[in-house]
């Protein structure tokens, strides 16, 4: 049933934001920034990086902070879909990784108005900023990702969810069971995602100023 | 069965089914039925050494769902051997109902991946993105453009890659990535700005009618919440009259919100999909096997689906419906055959 409502969830929030892509520059630029993405899926292999590293995370990230909350949004959930269609891995884990990688394109947009109003835009405290929000990510990633089979999976007592038992002490259950199943894996990937925004973060926004200068066309109905 | 439509709901019924049992000898015969269908399927589709990846597997998932539960879980009674307490996380008694318990879980993990799989393998990337309903038309469109870059993009990459290795670019860190990426996403957007253009030179623009679709999202927030309250209702114990009236009403305001959504955007088809009366037959026998089984399982018929072997081991009972039910999954082959 929760995985129902979930799925649920997930339609509402993908109706309401393909409102954003009703124009066809919109739709044209994250069809092609998707198909980026999912790419880079693939070239996870080509370069070496740190275990459970991977370099989707940084675009979504970017278009997030860069476009907007519900590009952000679309930009993640889709990316997540396509590059499971591709590869064959549709599932029922997919819901969930839309939804968390949603969030994540989504979340980076609230670091705009802390951007300007620290005035650090083009600075060097933006790629901090960006760097630091993408390493809270990987583990907030890992975190929401075993969230959604772990009131199911059967593990050491002390570890599992009790329904009887208060919030307080479920989150202390549930932290157990993370820090013994996926903290080390996830801590690698908040690292490599700290480099790649560190060392990409600059000329990928400069690419997308340009764009967005230049996708600025205007259609006039008459 | 060419029709997407007939595997979304086999998927349903198989779903239902795996879902609701724990019974091992069930999920066995699940299982075979699966492998059966998914190896005929396979040998249509020319993929090799279909059965012997998946059955590999289905064995690493038992093994490993095992391991971590007799490692993590202590309870249970039947003492296999004990491991020294003061082993941090794994110390304890080491039982067989964890053994057991661990088997089942990964018997129902590895069917519920292997009933992904024969999806995935029975239809293609054009069919799933086909079964996007037309009230989502702007992300369909967006999916088929990224469908239809991929393969020029990655033949882009390799390009790229060819061309900064020799260079003298080694692809060793995290910095090789640059000269990779940024060529790769500045040729790419140079597409989609082309792409953009003929679409809108074409005439694609549609233009919001706010109105009518905002209006349409709120019926679907309310909907939603229909089904939400429906089932925190149910966590308190009120009576399943209420629940039942309110998952109805939301389930059938999202479909109707989406037929009118959908009729609201002009499409044309191209290939359509046929129906052939086996197809409509399929539906028909897997609608009545999903609503007996939902009614068996409500009304406690199907006592022999639930099985724990918790606190103390002992055998799982079997009953001839549930036998019958267990093998529902495996329908499809008496079709596929004739087409």
């Amino acid at each position: 049933m929760v995985s129902f409502i979930l799925v649920l969830c997930l339609i509402l929030l993908l109706f309401e934001t393909q409102s954003s892509l009703l124009d066809s520059k919109m739709i044209a630029f994250l069809g092609v920034l998707i198909a980026i993405n999912a790419g880079l899926r693939f070239l996870e292999n080509a370069i070496p990086g740190p275990a459970g590293f991977s370099p989707t995370f940084f675009l979504i990230i970017l278009t997030g902070y860069f476009f907007g909350s519900r590009i952000g949004f679309l930009m993640g959930a889709m990316t997540m879909f396509v590059s499971g269609l591709i590869t064959g891995g549709v599932g029922p884990w997919l819901p969930g990784q839309m939804i968390t990688a949603g969030w994540l394109g989504q979340s980076s947009s609230l670091l705009k108005p802390v951007i300007q109003g620290l005035k650090w835009q083009q600075k060097s405290g933006e790629i901090l900023i960006l760097s630091v929000f993408s390493a809270i990510w990987g583990i907030l990633y890992g975190i929401i990702m075993n969230l959604w089979f772990w009131p199911f999976f059967s593990a050491a007592p002390g570890q599992t969810w009790l329904q009887s038992a208060g919030l307080m002490e479920n989150i202390g259950r549930y932290g157990a069971y993370y820090i013994a199943t996926s903290l080390v894996w996830d801590i690698t990937r908040s690292i490599g995602n700290i480099l790649i925004i560190g060392f990409l973060s600059r000329p990928m926004l400069q690419i997308f100023e340009r764009f967005e200068k230049r996708f600025s066309f205007i259609i006039v109905e008459t | 069965m060419t029709v997407s439509a007939t595997w979304l709901i086999w998927i349903s019924t198989s779903l239902i089914l795996l879902l609701s049992t724990r019974n091992p000898i069930y999920i066995l015969i699940t299982l075979t039925s699966l492998f059966l269908l998914g190896g005929k399927i396979s040998l249509k589709e020319e993929q090799l050494n279909w059965t012997k990846q998946n059955l590999r597997f289905l064995i690493t998932t038992i093994i490993l769902s095992t391991l971590v539960n007799i490692l993590f879980a202590h309870t249970g009674q039947t003492l296999l051997f004990i491991l020294p307490e003061n082993w941090p996380l794994i110390g304890g008694s080491i039982t067989l109902e964890s053994l057991v318990y661990g088997a089942v879980n990964g018997l129902v993990i590895g069917a519920l991946y292997l009933v992904f799989n024969i999806l995935n393998l029975v239809l293609s990337v054009k069919q799933i993105t086909r079964l996007i309903p037309n009230a989502f038309r702007p992300i369909s469109i967006m999916i088929t453009i990224s469908l239809t870059f991929f393969p020029s993009i990655q033949r882009r990459t390799r390009e790229i890659r060819e061309a900064q290795m020799i260079r003298g670019n080694k692809m060793k860190g995290v910095s090789d990535w640059l000269p990779i990426i940024i060529p790769l996403i500045v040729t790419s957007l140079e597409n989609a700005f082309m792409l953009s253009e003929s679409l809108t030179a074409r005439g694609f623009y549609s233009k919001s009618s706010t109105n009518i679709s905002n209006l349409n999202l709120i019926a679907l927030v309310f909907a939603v919440f229909a089904v939400f309250a429906g089932w925190i209702i149910r966590l308190y114990d009120y009576p399943v009259v209420i629940s039942v009236i309110l998952y109805g009403l939301g389930i059938i305001s999202i479909l109707f919100i989406f037929i009118i959504a959908g009729k609201q955007v002009n499409v044309t088809h191209y290939h359509q999909e046929v129906w052939h009366p086996r197809d409509i037959i399929f539906v028909g026998v897997s609608l009545i096997i999903a609503g007996a089984m939902i009614g068996l399982i409500r009304t406690d018929c199907l006592s022999s689906f639930i099985y724990s072997p918790y606190p103390n081991f002992s055998f799982p009972e079997i009953s001839v419906f549930g036998f019958i039910l267990s093998a529902v999954p495996g329908i499809p082959l008496i079709f596929i055959s004739h087409d």
